[in-house]
């Protein structure tokens, strides 16, 4: 038996569900030649936002015990800039690409996302049942991811992600721009994320992926000062990953929408514990950095489990855990 | 760039705290200046690959070799690999150092453990000149090239390709002073000289100031903490001296001109 490993997102059905997460994988090209793009599921884009951003002041980031910390500060350089230097290539992606969203104030997240509209024109729907990789049309974005949960910006970023209220009314109003699929990245920053991910789903989202970076801290105590400059980062990397996974259980009982499982995903096995907590997809982050290949590899190794469990579809993983 | 692994040719001791690694390098040549990132561990901790520089590469046997100092977890995994180990490597990554400019003499200032990569082009210079290959403004070696260390300790037990001048600051071996004096007595007049260094911040803060001070060019190769090194993260960023936000020291570097890089902040950095 060939198991199924397309997964649906709203109205995106992905070839597999396998993706690489936003702010770990540039654009796609700066890993072309160590990664085999058109093997993945989905590219979560660098964050876009309004104006370019330069970014944070450096040292942005350090390792930590199975983990790293890094305070980039959303360095990217504008919606135009994206439009005219790297649509164009991500038109040409068989992989689902994901433009990440970020602003400041609800307007900025507003203006970014109709500006893509525009530039990407109208979402093509694929054939009933085909993934997007299989069209011919692209337009150069299949999806937005968008951005609550960044530690490292002073406004915008946590300060949505934590509140409800806000996730639920910014959420109504970027559904109500577009019918790609639209998925809110929550932060673990806060009590409880099952209250985030209601009101992410009450908004309209298509699913919510999680989790964003947890925010520490790294003290030099020679120098008697933070490591990075701006004192605190987002933590990433193995480390993180029981936060993760027990994330993505608490909001996949939660929602009805597809919960997209990341944080510290290093092989299969990995990936699989976010799959059996609920989730429908994954994002490989911080993995590539230590092995480009990761993502390909927990593709490989979640097939040939599903090849071994007997396990038709993707989607059924998630009722195996006992 | 090739993501492959390598096999350990050999991983001795060359000076007091200082090791070289070399390695078998079935990919792409690399150029004096670029680098290679290494994961010293199958496991999670430590768990970032490393970015070394390229201190040789020899066409004829395909090896590389980087030179590194053991200073925390990851270079002491590294120090345990016999010869014959394999080790994850990715390369060669990032800008080289550039060609000198027609008419433009050649000064090589390499510092401590920032040698590698000026050894490197040191030796590109021999082998060129051995092969009788065109480079800088008599066509075949650098006009100088030294090298600075602490003390006669701290100086590799290599081979160094000929007219290489040693300085050690206490004067224990080589001469005494630094690579920085050296070339600060260089006559070459403006646009007819290009200083290649790497080594210290305070140093290439020195030799970029020297270089305008002279108006000659200067190619320097900069440090700092990487994650991707691909240009993916933009973790490795370094101040642009123009103000206009920052550059990756994988990808738009690591090697950067004079007017690049705010030298002298990233020195005041590193001195804090």
């Amino acid at each position: 038996m060939q198991p199924t490993l397309s997964v649906q997102i709203g109205p995106l059905i992905l070839e597999n569900p396998v993706g690489v997460a936003s702010g770990t994988f540039g654009y796609g090209s700066e890993y072309e030649a160590l990664v085999e793009l058109n093997a993945l599921g989905a590219i979560y884009t660098k964050a876009v936002t309004l104006a370019p951003r330069p970014g944070n002041a450096i040292p942005r980031i350090v390792e930590t015990p199975a983990g790293m910390l890094n305070s980039i500060g959303l360095a990217n350089p504008g919606v135009e800039a994206f439009v005219e230097h790297k649509l164009p290539e991500l038109k040409t992606r068989r992989a689902a690409v994901i433009a990440n969203v970020a602003g400041a104030s609800e307007e900025e997240y507003l203006a970014v996302l109709e500006r893509l509209e525009e530039a990407a024109g109208p979402w093509i729907s694929p054939p009933e049942g085909l993934p997007i990789s299989a069209c011919s049309a692209r337009t150069g974005i299949d999806g937005y991811e968008i951005n609550v949960s960044c530690p490292n910006v002073r406004h915008g970023g946590l300060a949505f992600g934590t509140d409800p209220i806000q996730v639920e009314r910014l959420t109504a109003a970027l559904r109500a721009r577009t019918r790609r699929a639209l998925i809110v990245k929550l932060t673990p920053n806060v009590a409880d994320i099952a209250p985030i991910a209601r009101a992410a789903e009450a908004g309209g989202a298509d699913a919510v992926s999680l989790i964003n970076t947890l925010v520490g801290m790294v003290i030099d105590v020679r120098r008697l000062r933070p490591v990075l400059a701006m004192g605190t980062g987002g933590l990433s990397g193995p480390a993180v990953r029981p936060v993760g996974v027990a994330c993505a259980y608490k909001a996949a009982r939660a929602v009805r929408i597809p919960v997209i499982g990341l944080g510290g995903i290093m092989c299969a096995d990995d990936a699989l514990q976010y799959l059996l907590a609920g989730a429908r997809a994954v994002q490989v982050g911080t993995g590539t950095f230590v092995n480009p290949r990761t993502a390909e590899e927990v593709l490989c190794g979640i097939r040939a489990w599903m090849e071994r469990e007997g396990v038709e579809r993707v989607e059924a993983i998630a009722k195996m855990l006992a | 760039m090739e993501h492959f692994a390598a096999r350990v040719l050999s991983n001795r001791q060359i000076a007091e705290s200082w090791r070289e690694l070399v390695i078998d390098w079935p990919a792409q040549a690399p150029e004096p200046g670029q680098f290679l990132t290494v994961r010293a561990s199958p496991r999670f901790d430590p768990l970032l690959r490393r970015p070394f520089a390229f201190a040789g590469f020899s066409r004829e046997r395909c090896e590389a070799s980087v030179i590194y100092q053991v200073r925390g977890e990851a270079t002491r995994l590294l120090a345990d690999l016999a010869a014959g180990a394999r080790l994850d490597t990715i390369g060669p990554l990032g800008r080289a150092f550039p060609p000198p400019g027609k008419g433009e003499r050649a000064l090589l200032a390499g510092g401590g453990i920032g040698l590698g990569p000026v050894l490197f082009l040191a030796r590109e210079f021999a082998r060129r000149k051995r092969e009788g290959v065109a480079t800088g403004e008599d066509g075949l070696s650098p006009a100088l090239a030294c090298f600075g260390f602490r003390t006669a300790a701290s100086v590799p037990a290599i081979e160094w390709p000929e007219g290489v001048r040693i300085y050690t600051d206490d004067g224990s071996a080589g001469f005494a002073g630094t690579p920085s004096s050296a070339l600060a007595e260089e006559d070459a007049g403006p646009g007819r000289a290009r200083i290649y260094a790497c080594g210290p911040a305070a140093m290439l803060a020195a030799l970029a100031a020297l270089a305008k001070s002279r108006g000659w060019n200067a190619s320097l190769s900069a440090e700092q903490w990487m994650a991707c090194g691909v240009g993916a993260c933009m973790g490795c960023a370094l101040e642009r001296a123009d103000g206009a936000g920052f550059l990756r020291a994988c990808a738009d570097g690591p090697v950067f001109e004079r007017d690049d890089i705010d030298w002298a902040a990233e020195a005041a950095r590193a001195a804090r």
